[in-house]
């Protein structure tokens, strides 16, 4: 047994550590928050040569063929940031979905594009008026001969706007699971994407008017077989979502620790308060739950075991904690904490945004009931 | 170059693996049948204590009750591998070792061997690693709980013994005793946390009066649950040499114990209430279906399962922290205080989902043994033995480093 990081992953953790120093800092990020895509190309790039974007692609595509542990520990110094921008959305979740349901013909063309940065992807899933779930899929593929056409809508695609490319889940056939998968290139004609405005971050409609998808862009080639893919790599996917909001929940109980030091109130340091210790102790308690069940669903990932009732259970405790993390984190700082110049907004929305993001808690919470078999 | 993954679980060698058949083959042959059945009366409590000691003196022998004490001082000198096998064969049998309470060998010895002189880790040590005797830690007092420091037992130096006079309350359990230990106060004048001393004393000393407390639970599960005593002092006199770790030094020796028992050694092994419950749950007929059917029992007792894994993982962690020696800072009262929150929370889930019948001991109507009236009022009591919930906290926001000017240090546990 051993729970620590090899040599490896803690080079990487530093590398991170201070390229977002440098190229990430609170500032960069606050001023961030209000734009378009929420990230800088010169970032992307970067990134992208470093070989952080392909980091969990095989080699033989382009990437590096890292563990999942290694792309958490990535994203666990991007979630301290918070970084915002494509990059779970296209070098995860997309790169792992084109992997699972790609044709190697597909992968050979996709991933290196993902791994270089050159395009970007992000995942399309949920829909007006749905239900997360194969039944919430109902935008329908239409066959037109050697083509197929769609009309309709997706609704809160993250990354919509930075993407080059979208992989849009669509409902091919009456069965409950009935779901295929195709790449939808977003200059095609008839692709619309607007970012939702509020209390979240870079969250988009996309609407297909009459748009015009070759048969070639169906990943596996094959109909029907879009959701069991998609599920495999949401497995895959989730824990370094997990490990993301981990450093973001650590982010915030740093901030939240050296504040309640440094102000003082009645004289004293705050964090002398027993009310205010209350806060931070609540928060340590949901930034160590979400550590510790995300790295150990990592764990099982990594070495081949059974993992799926783990992952669920890293999700729902992952969403649950990042938002009391912030919650408390509130909490000890009180008006300055919403002040959006002092950077703990930014954690607190990305909290909300991700909370029903994949899935929401509850429906982690059923899977991981039938996955333990009770 | 290997470059060591992270991991969860321990991997075991061949050699480890023929331990494990060894050690399993050993406790078929040495378990009495029915050591973990409840016993209904006094009498049964007393029968049933005896055969836990006499397989706590014969797991002893082979150096298996505390397998990682040192070998010169009666333990098995074993390392964390061979540790873990032996619990988890002894978890096999619904056991833990020791099989019975005890806080000598858990909480006193390891005091011992960080603060006590060679002279006294001989004298000591031996027969509670061997199960010769059976230690209670003796700590709150009437007017001494959370406040610890305040302590108001004395020991007064008497030429070459101390006199002891005062009151400790919440100790041991059903079944007496061999051996104490206990902070008292040696300086009467002293500064606080500079005025008490440690000490290892023998029960059967004139003076000592055991008093049974008719309490909701005891905080614990086992045999001898819901039983506690009050423990009256009355001009007992000690030798000086049972004195550890030196004269007014108690408050220091005593961060050793406390640091242990508020979750600093961690905690590996299955979690027991848990499977019972989901049995139980799947057993339970109501309006013609098993509850383990109904949707929003399934929903809350996922809800009490994700507690428990948080729980074991925490555990899972400080465990590794202490033994690959790793800096431990809050993480111990964490531990200790996610256990309580999350064990008295359940106390209303489990209500909640199995409803009355969780109340009852009732043969017929009642769970398995009673096991889930028993967490309904464990789950209450265990609040409090071993700091409070809210003593947890105080401890934590020390370590974190915002309760107090500097930061506080863990305690010294190996």
């Amino acid at each position: 047994m051993d729970l620590a990081l090899n040599e490896h992953q803690q080079m990487l953790q530093q590398s991170v550590r201070s390229f977002m120093q440098r190229r990430a800092s609170k500032g960069t990020i606050v001023a961030l928050q209000k734009s378009e895509t929420g990230f800088q190309l010169d970032t992307w790039s970067t990134i992208a040569e470093l070989g952080w974007l392909g980091l969990l692609i095989p080699e033989e595509y382009g990437g590096s063929g890292a563990s999942l542990t290694d792309a958490a520990v990535l994203y666990e110094e991007f979630g301290r940031g918070p970084l915002a921008g494509p990059f779970f959305s296209s070098g995860v979740l997309a790169a792992i979905t084109v992997l699972e349901a790609g044709t190697d013909e597909q992968r050979r063309r996709i991933l290196p594009e993902i791994a270089s940065g050159r395009h970007i992807f992000t995942v399309a899933i949920t829909e007006p008026a749905r239900s997360w779930g194969p039944q919430g899929v109902a935008l329908a593929l239409e066959r037109r001969g050697d083509r197929y056409l769609l009309n309709g809508a997706k609704l809160f695609v993250s990354d919509a706007i930075a993407a080059t490319h979208l992989i849009v889940a669509v409902r091919s056939g009456s069965a409950p699971e009935a779901i295929s998968l195709v790449i939808v290139d977003k200059q095609a004609k008839g692709v619309a994407a607007r970012n939702l405005p509020g209390f979240m971050g870079w969250q988009a409609e996309v609407k297909f008017d009459n748009v015009e998808v070759p048969a070639s862009a169906m990943l596996g080639g094959r109909e029907n077989e879009g959701w069991s893919s998609l599920m495999r790599a949401m497995e895959r996917a989730l824990p370094v979502l997990c490990a993301y909001q981990v450093g973001s929940c650590q982010a915030v109980f740093e901030m939240s620790v050296q504040y309640s030091q440094t102000r003082e109130q009645f004289g004293v340091p705050i964090g002398r308060f027993q009310r205010v210790q209350d806060h931070i102790v609540r928060l340590v308690n949901h930034l160590d739950a979400a550590r510790w069940t995300t790295y150990e669903a990592l764990w099982k990932l990594d070495s081949g075991r059974p993992a799926s009732a783990s992952v669920h259970l890293a999700k729902v405790v992952t969403a649950e904690a990042h938002m009391e993390a912030c919650n408390a984190a509130h909490e000890v700082h009180a008006g300055i904490g919403s002040s959006h110049e002092y950077g703990l907004t930014p954690h607190t929305q990305l909290s909300r945004t991700l909370f029903h993001y994949l899935g929401e808690p509850k429906w982690h919470k059923r899977q991981m009931a039938d996955a333990l078999a009770w | 170059m290997v470059i060591a993954k992270m991991d969860f679980e321990v991997t075991y060698t061949e050699e480890q693996q023929r331990f494990r058949d060894e050690v399993r083959a050993w406790f078929e042959a040495n378990v009495p049948p029915g050591i973990t059945r409840t016993p209904s009366s006094p009498e049964e409590s007393y029968a049933n204590y005896q055969q836990r000691r006499d397989l706590g003196r014969k797991l002893g022998a082979k150096g298996w009750l505390f397998p990682m004490a040192p070998k010169e001082y009666g333990g098995g000198s074993l390392d964390v591998d061979h540790t873990i096998i032996l619990e988890e064969e002894a978890d096999r049998f619904d056991l833990s070792l020791p099989p019975f309470y005890d806080t000598g060998g858990t909480l006193g010895a390891p005091t011992i061997l960080v603060w006590g002189t060679e002279e006294q880790k001989k004298t000591f040590l031996p027969p509670i690693h061997r199960g010769e005797v059976r230690v209670w830690q003796l700590l709150s007092e009437p007017s001494a709980g959370s406040d610890l420091a305040g302590v108001k037992m004395r020991a007064i130096r008497d030429g070459d013994e101390y006199v002891l006079n005062g009151q400790k309350i919440f100790i041991g359990s059903a079944n007496g005793t061999d051996w104490m230990w206990t902070i008292a106060v040696t300086d009467p004048s002293g500064e606080r946390h500079k005025n008490v001393s440690w000490f290892m004393i023998d029960a059967s000393l004139p003076g000592i009066t055991v008093q049974p407390m008719d309490l909701l639970g005891s905080g614990e599960g086992g045999g001898e649950s819901g039983h506690k005593n009050t423990i009256f002092f009355e001009d007992v006199r000690v030798p000086a040499s049972c004195l550890v770790g030196g004269e007014n030094n108690g408050w220091k020796v005593a961060s050793t114990h406390l640091e242990l028992e508020h979750g600093g050694g961690g905690r590996i092994g299955r979690n027991r209430l848990w499977e019972r419950l989901l049995s139980c749950c799947r057993e339970t007929r109501r309006d013609g279906k098993p509850l383990t059917e109904d949707q929003d029992v399934r929903d809350t007792l996922a809800d009490i399962y994700i507690k428990g894994e948080v729980t074991r993982l925490f555990g899972l962690r400080n465990f590794w922290l202490t033994y690959a020696r790793r800096p431990i800072s809050y993480e111990g009262p964490q531990l200790s205080l996610y256990r309580k929150l999350a064990g008295l929370w359940m106390t209303g889930a489990i209500l909640e989902t199995v409803g009355p019948a969780a109340l009852t001991t009732d043969p017929i109507w009642g769970s398995d043994d009673g096991f889930l009236e028993n967490q309904q009022r464990n789950g209450i009591v265990a609040m409090h033995p071993g700091g409070t919930a809210d003593i947890q906290k105080v401890s934590m926001a020390r370590r974190i480093g915002i309760g107090r000017s500097t930061r506080e240090a863990a305690g010294k546990v190996v």
